[in-house]
Parts: C-alpha cells; sequence; structure tokens
C-alpha cells in the first residue's frame, strides 16, 4: 500500500522534487533524442505553477514523468514522501489514482459515459466511489444539471469542467494540466483556469499547469518558462 | 451497477463498451451464432437424421421381399420411398408366417395411391397387435381400423392433415406411386379411421386392406395373390437362420436383416457427403473463430483511446485487460446463445422438410450435452478472440495513445 505524507518533510520542503531528470526517445534512424534534462525542479504542497512553453518543447512528456506514465532514463521524483522513479508500475498506477488528477488538453473524457460516471469511474479507479461526492463535485463546476450528459452532447467549455472535476475526484494532493484551455474559446479558457486554481485552492492540493498560452500563464502568481526548467537542447540533440 | 469493486468496474465498463459499440457489437455477436449455429446443426442434423432413421423402422426387425436390394426393400416396405424392387407369393408369406422364430409378419402390397400419398395394404391386425416402438401401438385419433374385406381407409396423421381427411370421406385411389390425374381407379375407399402421429413414415400413408391393392380394378391378376414385402418382427436366432435360408442358399427372395444395417449401408454410401459436411463445418468453426478474433479486435481498436483515458486514471493494466476480456465474454455469450437459437431454427426447417419428403420425426434437437460443450466452445472461442487484443492492450503504450500535445 502506498502512502503519501502531505506535509513538508523534514528532508526536504518542496512536496514535488525532481532531480537530475532525463528522458529521450529513440529516433527511426537509430539516434536519440533528448527531450527531458531537468537538473532541479521543485514545488511546494498547495503551491500553483504555470509553465510556460512552446510546443513540441517536451512539457507533456515533463508532466507524463511526474504522473508515473512515463518511466524517466535517469533522476529521481519524488512526490511527498514517495520517489515515482523507484515504484514499479502498478505501484505508480496507485499513486497515480490516489494522489493525483489529470487534465488534458482534449479533455479524454469517456465518451460512453455520462458526466457523472465519468466522475464515479475515476472514484472506482481510485478505490471509493461516491455518488452525492460526485454530484457535488459536478455541482461546484456548475454541471449539476448536465450529469446525466455524454461528453458528445457537452460543449468544450463543459466538456473541461466535467475534466476539472474528474481530475478532482479522488482528492488529490497533485494536479497536473497539460494545456487545459488548449480547445476553449478566451471566455471558457478564463473560467476555466479561475475554477482549476480555486478548487485546487480550497483543497490544498499542489497544481502543476503548462501551457504555450501567455495569457494563461499571467493568471499565476508563480511561473516558470519551460526552458528555464528543462536544460535539453532538442535543436542539437545527440546521437 | 455496483462500482465499489475493482470487478464491478470491469462490468460496468464492458457493459457501457457494448452500450457504445452496440452495432460492431451486435455484428459480432451475429457473426459468432452465425459460425456456432451452423458449426452445431451440421454436426447435430446429420447425427439425428441416421439416429432417426433407425428408430422410425416401426419396431420391425427384418423385412422380406423380391429378390433384388436390401436398401431398396426397406426404403420401400418401412420408409414408403423407392419402388418396390418385385412380388412374393402368397405362399411364401404364408411359409414365413409360420416359420419357427418369426414373432410377427405382416404382408403389406403398394402400387397405388391418392393425390401423391400412397395405399399401403396391409392386415388389420398390425393396428391392434404391433409395437411400433417399445410399448406404444398405434392409436386412434377417432374412428376404428378398417375391416380385412372393406373398402374402407385408415389415414396416417400427416396425410390426414395435408389432405383434410375426416371419417367419413370418400375417394378414389390413382394408379402408381406418383400422382398421375389420367390414372385414377374406379374403386372408391370411405375413411373410417384417423391415426395418432407416431413420427415415422406410417403417417404418411393411408392405409387399406391388403386385399385392396390386390383386388383393386385396373390391376393384373397375378397381383391378386402376391405381397410386395413382408414385415417381420424376430425373437432368439431366427434372424441368423432365417439370413441362411433366404440370402445364402435360396434365390427366390431377400431378407433385410437386420434392419438397422442395410440403413446403415445406405448412411455409409453417404459417407463422402458425410465427410463434405463435416469439412464444411469446421471451415465455418474456423471462419468464425477468425471472425470473432478481428471482430474483437477492430472494436477494441476503436476503444484504444478510452483504455488510454483509463490508465492514465490510474487504473492498471488488469482492469484494462479485464474490461476488454469482459466485453469479448458478453459479445461471445450472446453469439453463444445466438448459435444455440439459429441451430434450433435450422434445426425446425430441417425437421420440416425431413417428415415432409419422408415422414421420419427428426429427434434429440432439443438441447443436449453437446450444445453444451459447443455453447462453451463459443464463449472459450470469443474470449479468446478477446485475449488477443486484450494481450495487446496490456502490451501498448499509454502515452502514445493519449497523444501529448506539446
Amino acid at each position: 500500500m502506498v502512502h503519501l505524507a502531505t506535509k513538508r518533510t523534514e528532508k526536504s520542503d518542496s512536496f514535488v522534487e525532481v532531480k537530475e531528470l532525463k528522458k529521450s526517445f529513440s529516433l527511426k534512424h537509430g539516434k536519440n533524442l533528448s527531450v527531458i534534462n531537468v537538473p532541479s525542479f521543485c514545488l511546494g504542497a498547495g503551491d500553483q505553477l504555470a509553465i510556460f512553453g512552446g510546443s513540441g518543447s517536451g512539457k507533456s512528456t515533463f508532466l507524463n514523468l511526474l504522473a508515473g506514465i512515463l518511466t524517466a532514463d535517469f533522476g529521481s521524483i519524488r512526490i511527498g514522501n514517495i520517489d515515482i522513479s523507484a515504484l514499479s508500475e502498478a505501484d505508480r498506477d496507485v499513486v497515480r489514482s490516489k494522489f493525483m488528477g489529470y487534465v488534458f488538453q482534449s479533455f479524454h473524457l469517456l465518451q460512453g459515459c455520462t458526466a457523472l460516471e465519468n466522475i464515479l469511474v475515476t472514484m472506482s479507479v481510485g478505490g471509493s466511489p461516491n455518488k452525492e461526492k460526485a454530484r457535488d463535485l459536478l455541482s461546484r463546476v456548475g454541471m449539476s444539471e448536465k450529469e446525466n450528459f455524454l461528453p458528445a452532447q457537452l460543449s468544450m467549455g463543459q466538456q473541461q469542467r466535467v475534466g476539472i472535476a474528474r481530475a478532482l475526484a479522488n482528492e488529490p494532493k497533485l494536479i497536473l494540466a497539460d494545456e487545459p484551455t488548449g480547445s476553449l474559446d478566451p471566455e471558457n479558457s478564463k473560467q476555466s483556469i479561475e475554477l482549476l486554481k480555486s478548487l485546487s485552492s480550497e483543497r490544498e492540493c499542489s497544481l502543476i499547469v503548462v501551457s504555450h498560452d501567455r495569457s494563461v500563464v499571467d493568471r499565476f502568481d508563480s511561473s516558470m518558462k519551460w526552458e528555464e526548467i528543462n536544460q535539453a537542447d532538442m535543436a542539437n540533440n545527440e546521437s | 451497477m455496483n462500482l465499489n469493486s475493482k470487478f464491478g468496474l470491469i462490468c460496468f465498463l464492458s457493459f457501457k463498451g457494448l452500450k457504445q459499440h452496440i452495432f460492431g457489437s451486435l455484428l459480432a455477436a451475429f457473426s459468432i451464432s452465425l459460425a456456432g449455429g451452423l458449426f452445431l446443426s451440421t454436426l447435430k442434423i446429420q447425427k439425428q437424421t441416421q439416429t432417426s432413421f433407425n428408430n422410425a423402422s416401426g419396431g420391425f426387425d427384418a423385412v422380406l421381399g423380391a429378390r433384388g436390394s436390401k436398401l431398396q426393400l426397406v426404403l420401400n416396405a418401412l420408409f414408403h420411398l423407392d419402388a418396390s424392387p418385385g412380388n412374393l407369393s402368397w405362399e411364401q408369406y404364408e411359409l414365413i408366417k409360420n416359420t419357427p422364430g418369426v414373432k410377427e409378419a405382416y404382408p403389406i402390397a403398394v402400387g397405388d395411391n391418392y393425390l401423391g400419398y400412397r395405399l399401403v395394404g396391409t392386415d388389420p391386425q398390425l393396428f391392434y397387435k404391433h409395437e411400433w416402438k417399445e410399448g406404444e401401438k398405434y392409436k386412434l385419433r377417432s374412428g376404428r381400423v378398417f375391416s380385412e374385406m372393406a373398402k374402407e381407409a385408415l389415414v396416417g396423421s400427416f396425410v390426414a392433415e395435408r389432405l383434410n381427411l375426416k371419417i367419413g370421406d370418400r375417394f378414389q385411389p390413382y394408379h402408381g406411386l406418383n400422382f398421375k390425374e389420367d390414372t385414377q381407379h374406379e374403386d372408391v375407399y370411405v375413411v373410417v379411421g384417423l391415426l395418432e402421429a407416431t413420427g415415422t413414415p406410417s403417417d404418411k400413408v393411408i392405409w387399406i386392406p391388403i386385399k385392396g391393392i390386390q383386388l383393386m380394378e385396373g390391376h393384373d391378376a397375378e397381383m391378386a395373390q402376391s405381397v410386395s414385402a413382408v414385415l417381420l418382427s424376430l425373437k432368439g436366432a431366427a434372424g441368423f437362420n432365417l439370413e441362411l435360408k433366404y440370402n445364402r442358399r435360396g434365390n427366390q427372395a431377400t431378407l433385410a436383416w437386420p434392419v438397422a444395417a442395410s440403413l446403415a449401408s445406405f448412411f455409409e454410401k453417404m459417407n463422402w457427403f458425410r465427410g463434405v459436411l463435416q469439412v464444411i463445418a469446421y471451415i465455418i468453426a474456423c471462419v468464425g473463430i477468425l471472425m470473432v478474433a478481428s471482430t474483437m479486435r477492430s472494436s477494441m481498436n476503436e476503444r484504444k483511446r478510452d483504455f488510454a483515458i483509463l490508465r492514465s486514471l490510474g487504473a492498471s493494466r488488469w482492469v484494462v485487460t479485464g474490461v476488454i476480456l469482459g466485453h469479448a465474454l458478453i459479445i461471445s455469450l450472446l453469439g453463444a446463445l445466438g448459435s444455440l437459437l439459429i441451430m434450433q431454427g435450422i434445426a425446425l426447417v430441417t425437421q420440416q422438410i425431413i417428415v415432409e419428403q419422408t415422414g421420419v420425426l427428426l429427434g434429440g434437437m432439443s438441447l443436449q450435452l453437446v450444445d453444451l460443450w459447443v455453447f462453451t466452445g463459443v464463449l472459450v472461442t470469443g474470449s479468446l478472440g478477446g485475449l488477443w487484443s486484450a494481450v495487446s492492450a496490456y502490451r501498448s503504450d499509454l502515452a502514445s495513445n493519449l497523444q501529448p500535445t506539446s
């Protein structure tokens, strides 16, 4: 069983701590493309951070590494007291289901399930489905009246609201949002980011948002340029 | 549905997948049904036809007839098919009737029809004493058995239904085994009894006194002293003795004994056909397996994104594999149930055709152990089709199916 310490540990003040993280992908002609080279990255418990960077620069790969969806070639990722990089895939699944929420650009809702069912399935994956809590979450994102709608029956903005509610379903300690406004118009974009920020803050969970949209990044008190975090030189990759 | 357990979650998502891809899923289930149903029907009909023909010999052990083919003798005398190979004299009938070891001997005479249904002349005692199946004598639905010397008829159930014959109806027979309008006899017969169904060829016959055929207006005088065949029930070793007497040492008559052996020779002649059917059945089964696998594969491909989403939410590879197998199992279950339905449908149609052609009612077409095996086989096959996709999903790269945006 994986237990996550939510308070800052004695060892470190950071809730998310990345050291010497490297990830590269093999290309067809036998060369390696180095995508991630993060010497150091920290985020405190309950902190919110926006990372600004261009498309194709490895931001999503970084989030996938944090979430344990991808494994690093080198380095360590510590979330709370858990060293993600040392866990088996099954344990990373458990950490992801219980302690993390993920918001995608293209929402990635289960198309065959209603808004409510999307939340309930996520809760079930995390081990504690609760219809009342799911309804409450939908209510918090203003989707109470659409709980029985399928994703295809919802607008883009509404789908992202369900996506945000889903990310909060298992009371995560860390929310990762990958271009959460990429498919939304400016108004919906603004609302979604404010919702994400306020709900994360209310639940005291850390939030990392990556975006190539300056207006999104500007809504955060704390932001970083991706180039400041990642030192991989993708333009001049070694073979 | 209960989402509190992993099993509940797997069931829920399996049903959701079925609902979401209802057309593809039903198409897959139908493909499985068709393959399973055809496979099962081919096996069962082939087996049951032989069994039912053996059981439809009317409770007789042997048939004595003119010198010739035993099979033709059996088909003509017991199944009322094919032409009579010739006649026996009345003395030969008397002789075998009084031979030790012969329990029952009933003469029959054929050669006339009514609107295509055979008239068979015989001894009325056949309907009083003979057991057409162990412990079963002929039963009358209404009326009585014809009198030995009267122009009276006892009608088989199938004929009565088809020609709507009732007690008191009168008819004039036609000459020959096949109906020709210009061959009508002048003799008028009256229906005095209707038989209950037996599921044997006797249902397709109009029974009259043997004198009726022998003395029918227009028949030659020689026929008055002859019979087409003698139906025999034997006891002890009489069969061996009569076989020696008629088939090996004599040259006047042929004894078809045992009846099942003559029929077996018929089915042996059909072996090539049975072989073809079996090959077809196996080809259908192979096509079915491929169909299941490819349909499951294509259905699973459509759901790749869903599975990647589930994995990103933290669902383990096993949960995703379980959802795929659950979906495959539901499709296979529908397919297996459909197989039984299709088999029953084909059996009903085949039964009807065989009854109309021969009067033999195919038995054993209800659910049996073999159905359970095929049912299980279809389930396993369908699940194997899903397993291929499940393994593929299990091994697939999660991140690539989520398509990173930067």
